[in-house]
């Protein structure tokens, strides 16, 4: 179970600190995969690296994340090591570039292992487990990420990232680089990794709904650095609340719909929804709102 | 709070359904792969050239001392004669022999350019990875110092340092060389690691705890090994050309003999007007094939490690 409570994240910057993340507060239960979703620059993918390493431009301003009942030390990169993959783990963006291209794959691995204090060798049987499971030959180890094709190496780094069997994982991006058939099989997996308990609980990054509609258990929408909206993919899909939601929903593409034949919630689309957002007094940090049964709304415009 | 299997098949294949091995290419793959950089460098005419030119050179700089009949400085032979049987490559105006002359310089700008360059390779290669990949105010540092080395006249800080030491070596030169011919190399390094560090591999290793040297040495240098590589090729050429030039001005080793000395008798007692070609051509040759060749092959080795360059 994570529970962040009112977490800011800031951005060093020239001009000063810039705030990427305001004030977010949720939780994501044990078995539960959350789809994080919202446009670029929406803080989605700060607030998953929060959760597991502040890089050197990003500072802590408020806040507590807490994971099974214990405090995650994210303002202190030395004290958070122990945590790192062991109960926090992390699919990189780019799963392409996430293996090292001069060595072979089992090396990685067995170096990446040592480092986290584990032996390698003791959980080579799992690991070779969970390859086969995900359908990759146990091969796969005496290769270099350069004989494998993409979704193969974006297999091959959630098995790496799983095989602590983390509380919690953080999948940033990670079918958005793949074809439409293979992020279905990479989305599988997944799924199919918390359903056999190699990991508790996950939360998906991604600005595709759809990916996240076949997947995702509930879905979080952020927008401009504030969570706007948090239910389940059905109360999220067919009844949004927030305008910034309804754009969302609309923008999705339908297949075998011309844009010309429907009418598109674009870019004037945008603009009616973030007017809709804005108040009178310019203030739009509003906290979420339960307005039905695990169904919350960010507060907008007069209300 | 599973939500999966609506109208989803119950959790399993998840994979395509071809087995993932007819992907993966045979089992030799890997051996290919080392074989393809020989492959390529064989063929590649550039490198070829460049590399039996600077390894004849180093031959003759290894083996050729034990050939010679005289000592490099003795004042022994007839003076000035041209070559001969017994002076292969004539004598200077004063009876030395400039065939031992010859390889005991060779001899010399090698170790130069070993040490000189190998020096500027470490330095440069320290303060590039350290200032790439820690960033933000270490950069700045470090950048900051290199700019500032790299604006000094460096020659004219060689020329007064080595005017200063009343007794030159070949090492101290090596190292004043070393010393002042990095910066360029470390901002090369720099930005090269800048680049890879924002790998996500690179993050892997970082979240996994691997220490900085553990991550600089272990995922950043090997994917720039042939980078590296090259930048030392060009410090080696550059140093020998650089130890040839203080030499010849008169501010090479005063205990030994090098090629830019040879050139610098040569010139200070008129080889030229004299007619004494075999004085100052070969050590002439010598730097500028070597450092020719060098430059050659740096070209032909950026070919062999760069496949968007291979010409077929």
């Amino acid at each position: 179970m994570l529970t962040v409570d009112n977490l800011s994240i800031a951005y060093r910057a020239l001009s000063g600190d810039v705030l990427a993340l305001k004030n977010a507060s949720f939780s994501v239960a044990d078995g539960e995969i959350m789809g994080l979703a919202g446009e670029s620059g929406s803080g989605k993918s700060t607030l998953g690296r929060a959760l597991i390493k502040l890089d050197n431009r990003m500072r802590h301003v408020s806040g507590t994340v807490s994971l099974d009942g214990e405090t995650l030390p994210i303002d202190d990169d030395r004290a958070m090591i122990p945590y790192r993959f062991k109960r926090v783990s992390i699919v990189p963006q780019y799963a392409m570039s996430a293996l090292n291209p001069t060595r072979r794959i089992g090396r990685m691995i067995s170096e990446l292992l040592t480092s986290r204090g584990m032996d390698f060798d003791k959980l080579r049987p799992e690991l070779e487990r969970r390859l086969l499971l995900v359908d990759l030959p146990v091969e796969v180890l005496t290769r270099y990420p350069i004989e494998l094709s993409g979704g193969q190496k974006q297999r091959v780094v959630t098995v790496i990232s799983t095989l602590l069997n983390p509380s919690l994982l953080i999948a940033d991006e990670i079918t958005s680089a793949l074809d439409v058939s293979t992020q279905k099989a990479v989305a599988r997996s997944l799924v199919e990794f918390r359903d056999r308990g190699f990991i508790k609980s996950a939360i998906v990054i991604t600005h595709d709904l759809s990916i996240l509609a076949q997947m995702a258990d509930s879905i979080l929408v952020m927008h401009g650095g504030r969570l706007v909206e948090r239910g389940s993919v059905k109360a999220i899909v067919d009844a949004p609340m927030h305008p910034y939601t309804k754009h969302l929903i609309g923008s999705l593409p339908e297949v075998g719909v011309r844009y010309a034949d429907r009418k598109l919630a674009g870019v004037s689309g945008l603009n009616a929804a973030l007017e809709a957002m804005s108040s009178p007094d310019g203030d739009r940090d509003r906290p979420l709102r339960e307005i039905s049964p695990g169904h919350w709304v960010a507060a907008w415009g007069q209300a | 709070m599973t939500v999966s299997g609506k109208d989803e098949p119950p959790p399993r294949p998840l994979a395509p359904a071809t087995p993932a091995v007819a992907a993966l290419p045979a089992a030799v793959a890997p051996v290919r792969r080392r074989n393809e950089a020989l492959y390529y460098a064989l063929r590649n005419r550039k490198l070829v050239i460049g590399f039996t030119i600077v390894l004849v050179f180093l031959l003759i700089a290894i083996i050729g001392p034990s050939f010679s009949r005289h000592e490099p400085l003795a004042y022994d032979g007839p003076p000035g004669i041209g070559p001969s049987a017994d002076y292969w490559l004539g004598t200077t105006m004063f009876g030395q022999d400039i065939y031992s002359q010859f390889v005991s310089g060779l001899r010399a700008s090698f170790l130069v350019g070993l040490f000189g360059g190998g020096l500027a390779a470490i330095v440069g290669m320290f303060i590039g990875f350290i200032a790439g990949y820690r960033g933000g105010i270490v950069d700045e540092i470090l950048s900051m110092l290199t700019n500032i080395v790299l604006v000094i006249p460096t020659f004219a800080v060689l020329l007064v340092v080595a005017a200063y030491l009343s007794v030159r070596g070949i090492g101290s030169e090596a190292v004043f060389i070393g010393f002042t011919s990095w910066p360029w190399a470390a901002r090369a390094i720099r930005s090269q690691t800048f680049s890879l560090t924002s790998r996500d591999f690179v993050d892997m290793a970082r979240l996994s705890g691997r220490s900085t040297l553990q991550i600089i040495f272990g995922e950043i240098a090997p994917n720039m090994s042939s980078y590296l590589l090259l930048t030392f090729i060009l410090l080696f050429g550059g140093a020998v050309l650089t130890a040839a030039t203080l030499d010849f001005i008169g501010l090479g080793p005063t205990n030994g003999i090098s090629l830019g000395l040879m050139m610098n008798y040569s010139v200070m007692n008129a080889a030229l007007q004299l007619g004494m070609w075999w004085w100052f051509i070969p050590p002439g040759i010598a730097i500028a094939a070597i450092v020719g060749a060098l430059y050659v092959m740096n070209v032909g080795l950026d070919e062999v490690f760069n496949p968007k360059l291979r010409e077929a």
